[in-house]
């Protein structure tokens, strides 16, 4: 501690956040500093920029990057005790802050599929955001800056203006507070609840009120100040900080309006389907949109992690940044928007339309696909059953959970009904989320855990304290004791909620034995309450752990007489047992779950739960991991918990296996020197040996085609709907490269169009047959009757598949083998021929 | 006659197989004996002996691309077409052996 000639406290510390000091560290950081009455400043001794640190507008302005020195000075009557919890933060707690608050992957956009291309078809470029196809009019939005010749420069009277600026910033907060109270998603609700931190930002009342202190009208002093804001943040390093200055604008634009009066107000009314084209968007302004006609959005200048970006993914709404030349679009243009690929189409033409209804078409074809598994148990092709359940961390998933085909919530992460609040959850609150989930769940298991925070997942109201190494620190079960209060306000609500469906207690984070006792006599006591107010709960609620720190897989004899369930949460176990913190780059990599020892673990785990007749589930990322699928159902694990948008690839993938096969796997992946042979076990694995190169649905007869382009196209698609790419567009183009060199067309009414590449899963044969023949280029010059698509992988090339290529290759030179072909009567008949040559060769 | 030949196509995957198929078959029918050495995606099959070399009159490339150990025909009367023409025009090759 320094002590300078005036007795300020000061301190200084070195920036570690990789991603630099925005907006979440800071309103921390701001909301700390804002319950001492003692002078925060924070200097950036990288530029000299000193930010005021109850403002978060201030300290993000000070553009704090990673490594930058800072010194903090505080100065004021309770300056000791605001000293020790700022240094504490800044020392300890910060770098848990970095994630900035939703994390998009950078997608780039991807060319034009080769099918339309070929049709002459030209498209503006831009980063898909937000997934989806939409079509519809142009409605070009202008600028978010207000027009300033409307505005009255100069101020009436100091007090009436500053009067002014008070009651717009309370109008303005009204509006968001009401907004806030309709049923908003998470999301919604995170933005707004921002919105509301900048209204409150003492350091945009002092700019404002400082310009009506100079003479400026209120209306004048809003829109200086937002300038100034919005320009310091844009000057950042930071993306993520220079996409605030749009919530600042946005905010100022608001109050403007009610200083200024409505006529400034620029509602747009869409009618009908409409593509919204405009530099940029403010959340304010995209809220006011009427989603029913939004049809897609295409920003010019909105980065990946802007607000209106987050919300318009929260929506559905497809969505293109950084289409730089859409503005010369002309309004009310019929324009189709691709967000899956990242590009717009500004001529519908014929050719547009047919490629786009293929494609929903398939897209359809694949659900439905994959619906014949999602809402059909998951079984083995050798008949035995496999749970597959989903993680949850909000009310909102539950209809899709299930939709999905979810065969219960095999995860419902109740912490999250705590955090980005001020208090906690009341009985009531959470008695509604967890009672919602049992009954959506229609008498499916739903696993409710019991909140687990700490380590990664600090809790502000809690007060937890700070940790030199909060994963081995005080957390999940370990906390409860001491909050005890907390805990059973939530047991008292799982309890109560138990009565509305097949509720499961999970407890988190569990050590030693004493915890489950502890837990079990909590929860014997709360039951014991709510019987005496005749509260309905059920008393055979079965309770379970999590198996994530290794000592508990060493008293599983004991554990199975007390707990009726296990769940294994991978992300944790394996950073434990492999002592590898999973946040630290340098380590994460030795937190490899295919490491054998790993693997043998696991299997221990399984035996000793199974061998007491108790059930064992897996939560944790290893789970989701299509490639881990043959280890966990060897491991015999009783249900696997998943993102629920996984569960129906998933369940697709379970129908392939055989149990049997799947236990020799898993002895072999023990049996490995080391993780990467694992990899290559499975990758091995997932490349065919439990996959047929032909299935029926890869056989098309009768086929009304007219074009080379639209019949490649045609089983590239039956491809895709059988789940043998995911990447139709590059197995596309993959064909065509080969085609371009010279025609596949074989002569006597044969075409052989294949390619080597990985976007196939598998190696994979389609057959198709035209009614009338077409033209193919082919050597003899005569049109093609049969096509026969080969696709084998590149990088993991399977020999055998090679071989029945080859094999058939040299069969098609055969003129009886052709003849048959031809003459097949049916789908059954082609496929028997094929399927007779293909195992003559195996 | 004895004859030598290698196939080889761009992917490796069917036309050097559907080619020395075709050979195959068309040398059978013209009463000469061949043998077939495929350079494709599953390597170098069927190879060719120094052997299989020395005892024929003549070799015939039916290929794509550029191919493996070319140097060890050196001397010998080449016939080297493209892949398509043994699809096509199999007889046409062989007519064109000077013997």
């Amino acid at each position: 501690m320094t002590k300078n000639a005036c007795m300020a406290l000061e301190f200084t510390f070195i920036c570690p956040l990789p991603n630099g000091f925005h907006a979440r560290p800071a309103s921390h950081l701001a909301e700390l500093a804002s319950d001492f009455v003692a002078d925060c400043a924070l200097t950036n001794l990288r530029n000299e920029a000193t930010a005021n640190m109850k403002s978060v507008l201030s300290i993000i302005a000070a553009d704090i990057r990673l490594s930058d020195k800072c010194s903090i000075r505080i100065q004021g009557p309770d300056e000791q005790i605001a000293w020790t919890t700022l240094r504490h933060f800044v020392g300890k707690d910060l770098p848990a802050y970095d994630v900035p608050l939703v994390v998009l992957q950078d997608q780039k956009s991807r060319g034009l599929p080769r099918f339309l291309r070929s049709a002459g078809v030209t498209a503006y470029s831009g980063q898909p955001v937000s997934r989806g196809i939409g079509q519809g009019k142009t409605v070009i939005i202008g600028t978010v800056e207000p027009p300033s010749r409307e505005v009255p420069a100069k101020g009436l009277d100091r007090a009436w203006e500053e009067e002014q600026v008070k009651q717009s910033i309370s109008a303005a907060r009204a509006r968001i507070e009401n907004k806030m109270l309709e049923h908003l998603s998470a999301t919604e609700a995170g933005i707004l609840h921002a919105h509301l931190a900048i209204l409150g930002d003492v350091s945009l009342l002092d700019k404002i009120l400082e310009g009506v202190a100079q003479g400026y009208s209120a209306a004048q002093a809003v829109m200086d100040a937002s300038r100034f804001f919005a320009g310091l943040l844009r000057q950042s390093d930071n993306p993520y900080t220079r996409e605030r200055a749009l919530d600042i604008q946005d905010i100022c634009f608001q109050l403007l309006e009610d200083v200024s009066g409505p006529k400034l107000k620029s509602v747009v009314e869409l009618k009908g389907p409409s593509v919204v084209i405009a530099e940029n968007l403010t959340p304010q302004q995209l809220l006011a949109l009427d989603r029913r006609w939004l049809a897609a959005l295409v920003l010019e200048s909105a980065g990946a992690t802007s607000h209106s970006i987050i919300l318009a993914r929260s929506f559905g709404i497809p969505t293109l940044v950084g289409a730089k030349e859409v503005r010369d679009l002309s309004p009310g243009q019929e324009v189709l928007v691709d967000a899956n690929r990242g590009f717009l189409i500004a001529e519908c033409t014929a050719p547009v339309r047919k490629f786009y209804e293929i494609e929903a078409r398939t897209m359809q074809k694949r659900r439905t696909s994959l619906e014949r598994y999602a809402l059909r148990p998951a079984v083995t092709r050798d008949g035995r059953g496999f749970e597959v359940a989903a993680n949850v961390s909000s009310s909102e998933e539950l209809t899709s959970v299930f939709q999905n085909g979810a065969d219960g919530i095999g995860l419902f992460r109740t912490e999250m009904l705590f955090f980005g609040r001020e208090c906690v959850p009341s009985e009531e609150e959470q008695f509604e989320a967890y009672a919602e989930a049992a009954r959506a769940a229609k008498g499916k298991p739903v696993i409710l855990r019991t909140i687990d925070v700490g380590g990664d997942k600090p809790l502000s109201y809690l007060k937890m304290p700070a940790e030199d190494n909060p994963f081995l620190g005080y957390r999940g079960a370990r906390v409860y004791a001491d909050h005890q209060e907390l805990l059973c306000t939530q047991l008292r609500a799982i309890l109560r909620a138990s009565a509305f469906g097949r509720v499961q207690l999970m407890i988190p984070m569990v050590t030693a034995m004493e915890e489950v006792l502890w837990m079990k006599a909590q929860i014997k006591q709360i039951q014991h309450d709510l019987e005496a107010q005749r509260i309905a709960f059920d008393p055979s609620m079965p309770i379970g752990i999590m198996v994530e720190v290794p000592s508990v897989a060493f008293i599983l004899d004991q554990l199975c007489a007390e707990v009726d369930f296990f769940s294994i949460g991978t992300n944790d176990l394996s950073q434990y047992f492999f002592a590898a913190d999973r946040g630290n780059a340098r380590v994460a990599g030795l937190s490899n779950v295919k490491h054998p020892g790993f693997l043998n673990f696991l299997q221990g785990i399984v035996a000793g739960v199974h061998k007491h007749k108790r059930w064992v589930g897996m939560c944790g990322d290893m789970a989701a991991d299509l490639s881990h699928l043959p280890l966990l159902l060897g491991l015999g694990l009783d249900e696997i918990s998943v993102p629920s948008s996984e569960i129906p690839t998933i369940k697709e993938r379970i129908a392939r296996l055989s149990l049997p096969d799947c236990q020799k796997l898993l002895m072999q992946a023990i049996a490995c020197r080391q993780a990467a042979d694992v990899a290559s076990l499975l990758n091995r694995e997932s490349n065919g040996a439990s996959r047929s190169l032909l299935e029926p649905e890869l056989v098309l007869l009768e086929s009304e085609i007219d074009s080379k382009e639209e019949a490649i196209r045609e089983l590239v698609d039956a491809f895709y709907v059988e789940g043998r790419t995911d990447d139709p567009d590059r197995l596309e183009e993959a064909i065509w490269t080969r085609e371009l060199v010279y025609s596949t067309g074989l002569g006597h009414g044969f075409a052989i169009p294949h390619c080597k590449t990985d976007a196939v899963s598998t190696g994979s044969i389609g057959v198709l047959m035209f009614r009338t023949p077409i033209d193919w280029d082919a050597v003899d010059g005569n049109p093609v009757r049969v096509v026969i698509l080969l696709a084998v992988r590149e990088s993991d090339g399977n020999d055998a598949h090679l071989r029945v290529f080859s094999r058939l290759a040299r069969n098609l030179m055969n003129e009886e083998f052709r003849q048959q072909l031809l003459e097949a009567e049916d789908r059954d008949a082609v496929l028997s021929r094929l399927t007779e040559e293909l195992d003559r060769s195996g | 006659m004895k004859i030598v030949a290698v196939t080889a196509c761009p992917t490796g995957i069917a036309h050097t197989y559907m080619a020395a198929a075709r050979l195959e078959k068309t040398a059978k029918d013209l009463g000469h004996e061949i043998k077939v050495e495929t350079q494709g995606a599953l390597g170098i099959e069927n190879p060719l002996s120094e052997a299989d070399i020395r005892q024929a009159q003549v070799v015939i490339f039916a290929v794509a691309i550029g191919i493996e150990g070319r140097e060890r025909f050196q001397g010998m009367q080449v016939i080297e077409v493209p892949l398509q023409e043994a699809l096509m025009n199999t007889r046409g090759i062989f007519a064109k052996i000077r013997s």
